[in-house]
Order: structure tokens, then C-alpha cells, then sequence
């Protein structure tokens, strides 16, 4: 069973720690995404599960075996790299079955596996190309090939399609997740697209400067974030955030007080302690989140900048009487056409100073 | 289009005409005298006489078999002895790189005539520090500059010693263009270290080592200071004597102009030869 377990690792760099204690529990044939910005460790995580960086601490265990002494080669794995990483004076097939060739493996069932890889990923005609004269979702789909002949447990891909365009990435995000479904291998697949992450995970990774920061379903990080970080990670366009200050408590929870605008209260309901009157809190709202005026909820008085028009839904950018920026999502049809409007938050998210979920 | 080629051509004017005067005029006239008889005032056109001499000539047969002798052991050496220390330079293991660095590269900086001297010092029958250590390890004592064979190594040897480390640096680079993920992807496809070296990196580098084989080609047909002044002008009795040795021998001790240039022709057109068959043979298949 091809299970992956991370048990409190952590990277060092010399002094400069970049991983800091990541707990991570993968179970065989889910597909888990590493999401977050820039530089905060992805593929650092991924490189040293795939035994490319040493584990500095804690440990890491493929199919339940400690693999942290393990070479690369004998952890199961299959990596498919950002760059692609292909043999540049190899053909298509020697790409391919280049790691089977040299490692001894029987001539009839490389053939066998080469021919199965280029079966699934439709580049049985590409076979006799060098990687150069390959379109870029060719070598990518050459670079998924290598991965597939190796037959591993589990796939690692890191960014595989941060280097093609838009339509094609749509597609290949498409193929990666039959793939998945084909093969029904673990995998783990590293992106700081959140798009990418929404569509294809069973579960989501969120990192931040070395730090997990929620582990979830896609739809469970979208509806109930942990924080302020994940909040705004996930959905596009990202939710609003409105600066807002604690003023009492009813029957039905804590009273929030939007800063600047006296009139505008809201009243979320709390499971936990909330925060005594006065603290300062963080409201966030979806754009799909506001509503028209009277449709429940709490009005909002809007300037609006810019429309932002998409065919069935637009976008709308606006300012709160307080000079915070908010989109605003409306049917097309429902577009306002005065520049001030009253809007109805309906649904709200509170966050406390430090960034952390009220709830 | 016209009119921007033509201005670029009269910026380029002073260039091409220093090029012509001092380049291409030489070249042309030089193809003209070794077809006149230089030895007579004035010189006469005699389209046998230089080329008719050199087919019959039993100095330039020594000279192009040493040359050739030369270039077929020394040549693939160096490359190789090259491609070793450019491995190691690479190496993530080594420690203080920029040292080794300077270190190979530094022959090449060094004078020729400073370097010269010190091989003949170092080579020197009874003061040599070479024939010392030779002794020491119980092996009899060299004469490196009275017998050809032993002349011949020393030459080959100081060209080595100067050349090795300029061709190391280029196949380092090289080697340091190809990118590090390919490496990664053979090892998790379980390819050992050797394998990488001879499946990857050697293919990938054959550029650049056929760039350092024609260089080394191209230098060797025009080898002249070494034999020049280590053997001291190709001795012992022209054992050493290279190409480039006759036609100094043949231009600027006898005055033979004529003779000289049909000499430095053959020697150009024996490396434009080399090399042709040299990038013939490596070429990319497909
Ligand atoms: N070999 C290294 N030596 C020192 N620091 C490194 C090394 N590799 C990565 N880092 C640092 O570790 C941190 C995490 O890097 P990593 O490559 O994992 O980021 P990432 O999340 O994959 O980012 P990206 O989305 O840009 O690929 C960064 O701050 C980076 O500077
Ligand atoms: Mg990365």
C-alpha cells in the first residue's frame, strides 16, 4: 500500500530552516496537492520525499517503510519534473525506456511498458522525435511517460504545467486527472496555481513560508477556512477583507461593526469564545458572498470603480464608504447601473487580529 | 533594406580594408609565391619547383610524420586527461574549486619561453628533478634530449602539461550548461553515476569536445615552441623537427620563401582536412 507519512519534517538549508515540522498523512491512491506562494517550500517537501534533498528532521515513510536513509531509486517513486527534465539527445521512446535499458530490465517488457505509457498518453506517433522538435504539452506528456514506465507507487509532480499556456493547461489538467483515475496510484502534485489545486485534489496542502497552514478537502478549504491566509489562498477572485472592531453580543452571537461605518453591523453566530467588545476583527466576504439590498443579511453602501464584464457572471470593482476595496460578483443581467449602490453581505467569514478563524 | 546594408558596410569599411590588407592580401600572395622559385633574383614563376620538392622531400616527411605522430597519441590524451580533471573540477565534493581553477589554467598565462626552460631544467639528465624521482623508484635514468623517442614524449608531455588544464576549463563549462535536473531524473530512474557520465554527459558534451579537438588539432599542426626550445630546434637531428619547425628552418634560416609557403599551405590544408573528417565523422545523426 502506497501510503506516505510525514512525521514532523523539517528542512535546513546551513541555519536558514525552510521546512518547519510538517506533520502530512497520504493515503494510497489520493491525490494531494501542495499549494502555496513562491519559495514557501513545495518542492522542497516533494524533492525530499523523492530522496532528492536530505531530511534534516523527522521522518518520512513510503508504503509504511522509513525511507529517510533510502535512495531515491528504491523509494517507489516516479518524479515528473517542472523543466521536464528529458534526455535532450534521446528520442521520444529511448527517453522512455532509458532508465529500464540501463538498469538490466528484460527487452520484452520494456517494450511492453513503453508501449503501454505511450498508449495512455497518446504520443505512440511521437516515438522517433528528439525533445526538441516536441510542442511543450508533447514533453510533458513525454516527462508523465517516464514517470509511468517506472511503475511507481507514487507519482510526484512538481509544476508540471507551469510552462504551457492557458487552453493547454486546461487540458492536461484534464489528462493528469484520468491519469490518476487510470492508474490509481498515489500522487502528489506541487502548484501554486489554487485553480489547479481545486480541480484536481482530493486533498489540498496549503503552505506558507515553510508552515502547513490547513489540510482539507478543496471544497472544505473554500467553505470553512482555518485562517486568514487560507482564505484568501483559495477562490478567484479572492475573498474581501474588511477591517471591522467587536461591539457587543446578542441572542444570536457577537456584533461586528464594520470600522468607519456605524450603520453597518453584522451578527455572526460563535461556537467558541468570542473576543471581548472593542478587538479589532477582520471580515471576509466572498464576491459571490454579496447580494442586492433587502435580500437579507447586512447593507453595504458601495462606489463602484470598474465592471468587469464575463459573459454570464461580472465582476465588480468597488470601494466601501471607508476606502476598502471590494468585488463584488453579480449575474450579468443584475448589474447595477448607478455608480453608488447598496449591496447585502450574506455570508461572512471572522477573523481574529492574529489571523486565526472565529467560529 | 538596401540602405541600412549600405551604411552598415560603410561602418564596417576600415575593418574590411585593414582585413584585406593585412589578411587576405597575405594569404593570397603567399598561395602566388609558393609557386615562383624564390632562391633566384628575381624570382621566377616555376609552378614545380616548391610543390615538386616537397612530394621528393625527405625533411618534410620527417617533419609531417612527427607532426602527424604528435597529433594522434598527444591530442586524445590531453582530451581525456582533460575530461578527467574537468570531472573532478565539478565534483560537489571538491573543496577551494576557484583554486584548482586558477591552478589548471595558469600553464596557459605562463611565458613560453619562461615554461621552456624550466622542462629542460626539469628534464635534464643529471640535475633533472624526473630522472631523481625516476632513480628513486628504482627506474633507470632518461637521456630525454639525445634519443628521439624519449625527445618525442618530453614534447608531448610539455604540450600536455600546457594545454590540459585551457581544454579542462572548456569542457567544465560545458559541463556546467547541462542541467542539473537531467541528473536527477536518471538517478531516480535508477542509472548509476558511470552510466550517467558516459550516456549523458559524453553525448551531451560531444559539441564542446569536438570544439577542443579541432583547437588542439589546429595547434598541434603549427606546433613550434616546444621543439623549438625544449629539444632546441628539433633535435636530436631532427627528430623532433614538426611542420611548423621546417618552415621556420625553411622562411627565416635559408630564406626560402617559396618553399616556406608551399610548406605552410600543406600544413593548413592538412588541418582544414583533419578537422573536415573530424566534424564528418561526430556529426549529429537523424
Ligand atoms: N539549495 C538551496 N539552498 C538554500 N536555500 C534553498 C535551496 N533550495 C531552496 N531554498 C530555499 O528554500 C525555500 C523554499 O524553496 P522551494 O524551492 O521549496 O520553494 P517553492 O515553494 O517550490 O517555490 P516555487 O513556487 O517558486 O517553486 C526558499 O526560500 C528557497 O530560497
Ligand atoms: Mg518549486
Amino acid at each position: 500500500m502506497a501510503t506516505v507519512t510525514l512525521s514532523n519534517v523539517v528542512k535546513r538549508f546551513g541555519v536558514f530552516e525552510v521546512v518547519h515540522g510538517a506533520n502530512i498523512d497520504i493515503k494510497h491512491g489520493e491525490f494531494v496537492v501542495f499549494v502555496g506562494p513562491s519559495g514557501c517550500g513545495k518542492s522542497t517537501l516533494l524533492r525530499m520525499i523523492a530522496g532528492l534533498e536530505d531530511i534534516s528532521g523527522g521522518e518520512i515513510a513510503i508504503g509504511g517503510k522509513l525511507v529517510n536513509d533510502v535512495e531515491p531509486a528504491d523509494r517507489g517513486i516516479a518524479m515528473v519534473f517542472q523543466s521536464y527534465a528529458l534526455y535532450p539527445h534521446m528520442s521520444v521512446e529511448q527517453n522512455l525506456s532509458f532508465g529500464l535499458r540501463m538498469t538490466g530490465n528484460p527487452k520484452a517488457d520494456t517494450d511492453r511498458r513503453v508501449k503501454r505509457a505511450a498508449e495512455i498518453l497518446r504520443i505512440s506517433e511521437l516515438m522517433d522525435r528528439r525533445p526538441k522538435k516536441l510542442s511543450g504539452g508533447q514533453r510533458q506528456r513525454v516527462a508523465i511517460g517516464r514517470a509511468i514506465v517506472r511503475e511507481p507507487q507514487v507519482f510526484l509532480f512538481d509544476e508540471p504545467l507551469s510552462n504551457l499556456d492557458a487552453e493547454l493547461r486546461v487540458q492536461m489538467r484534464v489528462e493528469i486527472s484520468r491519469l490518476h483515475k487510470e492508474l490509481g496510484a498515489t500522487m502528489i502534485y506541487v502548484t501554486h496555481d489554487q485553480t489547479e489545486a481545486m480541480t484536481l485534489a482530493d486533498r489540498i496542502v496549503v503552505l506558507r513560508a515553510g508552515h502547513i497552514e490547513q489540510i482539507g478537502r478543496p471544497l472544505d478549504l473554500y467553505d470553512d477556512p482555518d485562517n486568514l491566509f487560507v482564505a484568501g489562498f483559495v477562490g478567484s477572485p479572492k475573498m474581501n477583507f474588511i477591517k471591522a472592531q467587536i461591539v457587543g453580543h446578542d441572542a444570536r452571537g457577537v456584533v461586528v461593526e464594520l470600522a468607519g461605518q456605524e450603520k453597518t453591523r453584522i451578527t455572526q453566530p460563535l461556537a467558541g469564545a468570542a473576543p471581548e467588545a472593542g478587538s479589532k476583527v477582520i471580515v471576509g466576504v466572498r464576491p459571490e458572498h454579496f447580494g442586492s439590498a433587502g435580500e437579507g443579511g447586512t447593507d453595504l453602501v458601495v462606489a463602484i470603480d470598474v465592471v468587469e464584464h464575463l459573459g454570464g457572471t461580472s465582476f465588480l470593482y468597488a470601494r466601501t464608504a471607508h476606502g476598502e476595496d471590494v468585488v463584488i460578483q453579480r449575474d450579468a443581467a443584475k448589474v447595477p447601473t448607478t455608480s453608488e449602490v447598496t449591496i447585502s453581505i450574506r455570508k461572512s467569514y471572522l477573523f481574529d487580529e492574529k489571523g486565526l478563524r472565529l467560529r | 533594406m538596401r540602405n541600412r546594408n549600405a551604411t552598415a558596410y560603410r561602418f564596417l569599411a576600415p575593418y574590411l580594408l585593414i582585413f584585406s590588407v593585412f589578411w587576405v592580401w597575405p594569404i593570397i600572395s603567399s598561395f602566388m609565391i609558393s609557386f615562383q622559385a624564390t632562391r633566384t633574383v628575381p624570382w621566377r614563376f616555376a609552378p614545380g619547383f616548391n610543390w615538386g620538392r616537397l612530394i621528393g622531400d625527405p625533411a618534410f616527411f620527417n617533419a609531417l610524420k612527427n607532426t602527424l605522430l604528435i597529433l594522434v597519441i598527444q591530442v586524445p590524451v590531453m582530451i581525456a586527461l582533460a575530461m578527467v580533471m574537468a570531472v573532478l573540477l565539478n565534483s560537489p565534493l571538491l573543496k577551494a574549486r576557484g583554486l584548482y581553477r586558477f591552478a589548471f589554467f595558469a600553464p596557459v598565462v605562463v611565458g613560453e619561453v619562461a615554461y621552456s626552460a624550466v622542462f629542460r631544467l626539469m628534464f635534464s639528465l643529471d640535475f633533472g628533478i624526473v630522472n631523481k624521482l625516476l632513480n628513486s623508484v628504482g627506474l633507470p635514468k632518461v637521456d630525454w634530449f639525445s634519443n628521439v623517442t624519449p625527445a618525442m614524449a618530453l614534447i608531448m608531455i610539455a604540450v600536455t602539461w600546457r594545454w590540459a588544464g585551457y581544454n579542462a576549463i572548456i569542457l567544465l563549462a560545458g559541463m556546467q550548461s547541462i542541467p542539473e535536473d537531467v541528473y536527477e531524473a536518471a538517478t531516480l530512474d535508477r542509472v548509476s553515476k558511470l552510466k550517467q557520465f558516459f550516456y549523458i554527459t559524453l553525448p551531451l558534451l560531444k559539441p564542446v569536445i569536438v570544439f577542443c579537438l579541432v583547437l588542439s588539432i589546429i595547434g598541434t599542426m603549427q606546433l613550434f615552441t616546444e621543439p623549438f626550445l625544449i629539444t632546441e630546434r628539433g633535435g636530436p637531428g631532427g627528430g623532433t623537427e614538426t611542420l611548423g619547425l621546417l618552415l621556420y628552418r625553411q622562411g627565416f634560416r635559408s630564406l626560402n620563401f617559396g618553399y616556406a609557403s608551399a610548406v605552410a599551405y600543406t600544413m593548413a590544408a592538412l588541418a582544414i582536412a583533419i578537422t573536415l573528417v573530424q566534424l564528418w565523422l561526430t556529426r549529429e545523426k537523424q
